[in-house]
């Protein structure tokens, strides 16, 4: 090895995750199978699904292995197509398995998805992400694996899935949640972006504000969700019985309001000292040439200073959101509704797909806005001559 | 001076707090005239030159345009008329190098076909090919590059006045000697007025009409490079133009032509200077050669004269 160059060297990650992926695959239950909801489901192992047959999956995790004990960068390609390969099989090993198992898609009978699998899921994303940070992106290697996803689950071959049997017996409320889910985020990242932006003004224009202005934003975060809730809960009440028209709002102790006034303090933080940090950041000799060639202090905000603070921001945002998904899900103890409907019922019911029927959406949405909102600030932040990174 | 100046000072002074940074100085620079402000760091010369456009306020005296006190002037409007070039240039990073000079233009809201007419002109004026470094952006460009764009901005609206704080500051010493050199042609040509502040004396002999020397806050003396250099006012000013190395200086400043017998002496030609280059130089050369007198030739290769050592010396250079 030691004549190659480093390039060449084996990739050691990539050897590890194989090996991890290997043993998954031989000592862990991909799935279980269950008559219906009530009754625990029994294990299956990949070798008592397939038997000898089970060498043909085994060829994945060995051909990654392979590649990744060569190191090349060629090799590396090959290692990212048998991992891209296998995320997009995965759904229709589980079709497979499905339709082996419970041959009457119509039955009570369901699929669990078991440790193995979701081990396996995990270490395949690990690969991919071990790949993506040293080849070349493309689009194909994220649109391949869910558009066979989507292309399994729209042809129904997952029916029997106990996940898809969850959300089949209530779509009607899971897309009301998603819908609700979604309200409650834009709302409160578009509520605390105003209230942010105002914020950062006024402590540039009053250096005083800032100490004592960070300091209760801090202590804001510092305060556990559910704390906060509890705290709003009796003057929201107050309000709503002394005022009328709150009340008809919809204004609750418990309901919208309260998670929507948690959910924008909780983001103020973030986002107001990513405004702060970036307006401030912005080149002095820049802004005071904009001045001296008889730019007016609108006109130097507008077109230089807020064009430049914007990758920061954007960034300040981008953390709100994702922030604001994930608590979202904890409004739904006050009865604010959300994908977190789902998971504390799952758990109140000891029904584990119930759970991931709300938790699975939530990951979702905050990895596509997290990429969503990065995607944005590298292109606001292109400027050439530090492009192509 | 009968005529108005273009800018007048009338004792002004600026105090940031308890301190004055320019102490009731006066100075009026004419119409077209090329003038230095040079001292050491801190001294006030960058205050002084802001508040000429009013990116600071002076806080006491008067300073006038073309005889209209600047405060009677909306700032925007004033600063529209100047233009204004800094040491890092301060070129919109998000913009690109055409757009970058079309700002004030923009600003005084030209039409588009004139806008680009202009932008082009300057650049070509600079040494920028448009098809080149149009679309550039100022982190695609060399320091120079920056730099002529910076100037380009400047000039863009046609500014009678042009403030230029160290503006050849950061760049190495190569490139900014080209600059000055271009930047000497470009006024030769523009006649604008030209108010330029370094802390580099060489850089100031070289580009002055006038020279005005500060120290804390005050002007300690002004006048040509040519009058500083003969008559210092002070130790300070004498150490500032180089001490005992300002003999050198000055013939720096002198071109062989002003020395030269227009009589062919039946010298060689080589070893010979030309009559457009400085007495230093030709100095230089007679001492790596060791003579006494040399050739003037002009740029046609024809002999035009003689320089000799014993003239230099009569002439006090
Ligand atoms: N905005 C300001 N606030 C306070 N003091 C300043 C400010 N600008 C300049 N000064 C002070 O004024 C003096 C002159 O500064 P300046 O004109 O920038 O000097 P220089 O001759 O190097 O350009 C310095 O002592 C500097 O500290
Ligand atoms: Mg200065």
């Amino acid at each position: 090895m030691a004549v190659h160059s480093s390039s060449r060297a084996a990739n050691r990650v990539l050897l590890v995750l194989g090996l991890a992926l290997l043993a998954a695959l031989l000592t862990l239950d991909l799935a279980s199978v269950a008559p219906n909801r009530i009754l625990p489901g029994e294990g299956v192992s990949l070798w008592a699904w397939l038997g000898p047959w089970s060498a043909s999956v085994w060829a994945f995790p060995l051909l990654v292995m392979a590649f990744a004990w060569r190191g090349s960068a060629r090799a590396l390609v090959l290692a990212r197509v048998v991992v891209v390969a296998a995320l997009a099989l995965l759904p229709w090993v589980l079709a497979a398995f499905a339709a082996s198992r419970v041959p009457d898609a119509s039955s009570q009978a369901r699929v669990t998805l078991g440790a193995g699998f979701w081990v396996l899921l995990f270490l395949l994303l690990m690969c991919w992400v071990e790949l993506h940070a040293r080849l070349r992106h493309g689009l194909w290697l994220v649109l391949l694996p869910l558009l066979s996803l989507g292309l399994a689950l729209t042809q129904g071959h997952l029916e029997s899935l106990a996940l898809i049997r969850e959300y089949a017996s209530r779509s009607d409320a899971f897309h009301a949640a998603l819908r609700y889910h979604l309200l409650l985020v834009s709302a409160a990242v578009g509520l605390s972006l105003l209230l942010a932006f105002a914020l950062a003004l006024a402590m540039r224009r009053f250096p005083s504000l800032r100490r004592g202005g960070f300091a209760l934003l801090s202590l804001i975060q510092t305060i556990p969700s559910l704390a906060l809730f509890g705290l709003l809960l009796a003057p929201l009440a107050w309000l709503a019985a002394r005022y009328a028209w709150l009340g008809e709002l919809g204004v609750q102790g418990i309901g919208w309001a309260p998670a929507l006034i948690a959910l924008v303090g909780y983001s103020l933080l973030p986002m107001t000292r990513n405004s702060v940090v970036a307006l401030d950041g912005v080149d002095p000799r820049v802004v005071e040439a904009a001045r001296g060639m008889g730019m007016s202090p609108a006109q130097v905000f507008w077109r230089v200073r807020l064009p430049l603070a914007a990758p920061v921001i954007l960034e300040g945002i981008r953390i709100t959101t994702v922030q604001a998904v994930g608590l979202a899900a904890v409004a739904a103890l006050i009865g604010a509704g959300g994908l977190g409907t789902f998971i504390f019922q799952g758990l109140g019911q000891a029904a584990m797909d119930l759970v991931l029927l709300g938790a699975l959406p939530i990951l979702a949405l905050a990895v596509a806005a997290d990429s969503l909102l990065s995607a944005l600030a590298r292109l606001t932040r292109r400027q050439p001559g530090r492009e192509a990174r | 001076m009968s005529e108005t100046p273009r800018i007048a000072l009338k004792a002004v002074t600026k105090r940031f707090g308890a301190e004055t940074a320019v102490d009731a100085i006066s100075l009026d620079i004419a119409a077209g005239e090329f003038c230095v402000l040079v001292g050491t760091s801190g001294c006030g010369k960058s205050t002084t030159l802001r508040m000429i456009n009013r990116l600071i306020e002076h806080s006491d005296g008067e300073i006038h345009i073309d005889g209209q006190p600047i405060r009677e002037i909306d700032p925007q409007r004033l600063r529209r008329r100047i233009g204004y070039a800094i040491q890092s240039t301060g070129l919109f990073p998000h913009w690109t190098v055409a757009r970058n000079i079309a700002l004030v233009p923009g600003l005084l809201k030209w039409s588009r076909a004139r806008t680009r007419e202009r932008v082009e002109e300057l650049m070509d004026l600079l040494g920028l090919a448009p098809s080149e470094f149009a679309d550039k952006y100022p982190a695609q460009l060399s320091g120079g590059q920056a730099q002529r764009v910076g100037v380009a901005r400047a000039l863009a609206a046609d500014p009678e006045i042009l403030l230029m704080d160290e503006p050849f500051g950061a760049l190495d010493p190569i490139t900014r000697e080209s600059l000055q050199e271009e930047l000497r042609r470009l006024q030769g040509r523009i006649r604008k007025t030209i108010v330029f502040v370094t802390h580099d004396m060489d850089e100031a002999l070289k580009l002055a009409d006038r020279l005005v020397v500060m120290r804390a806050g005050r002007i300690v003396q002004q006048g040509s490079p040519d009058e500083l250099l003969a008559a210092p006012a002070d130790d300070f000013v004498t150490s500032l133009l180089g001490g005992r190395d300002r003999g050198l200086k000055r013939a720096a400043l002198t071109p062989v032509a002003r020395l030269m017998r227009r009589v062919d002496a039946g010298l060689p030609v080589e070893p010979a200077v030309a009559p457009d280059e400085d007495l230093r130089l030709a100095l230089s050369v007679m001492l790596w050669h060791r003579v006494e007198c040399l050739a003037v030739v002009d740029g046609r290769g024809r002999v035009c004269g003689s320089l000799h050592l014993s003239d230099l010396m009569r002439a006090g250079i």
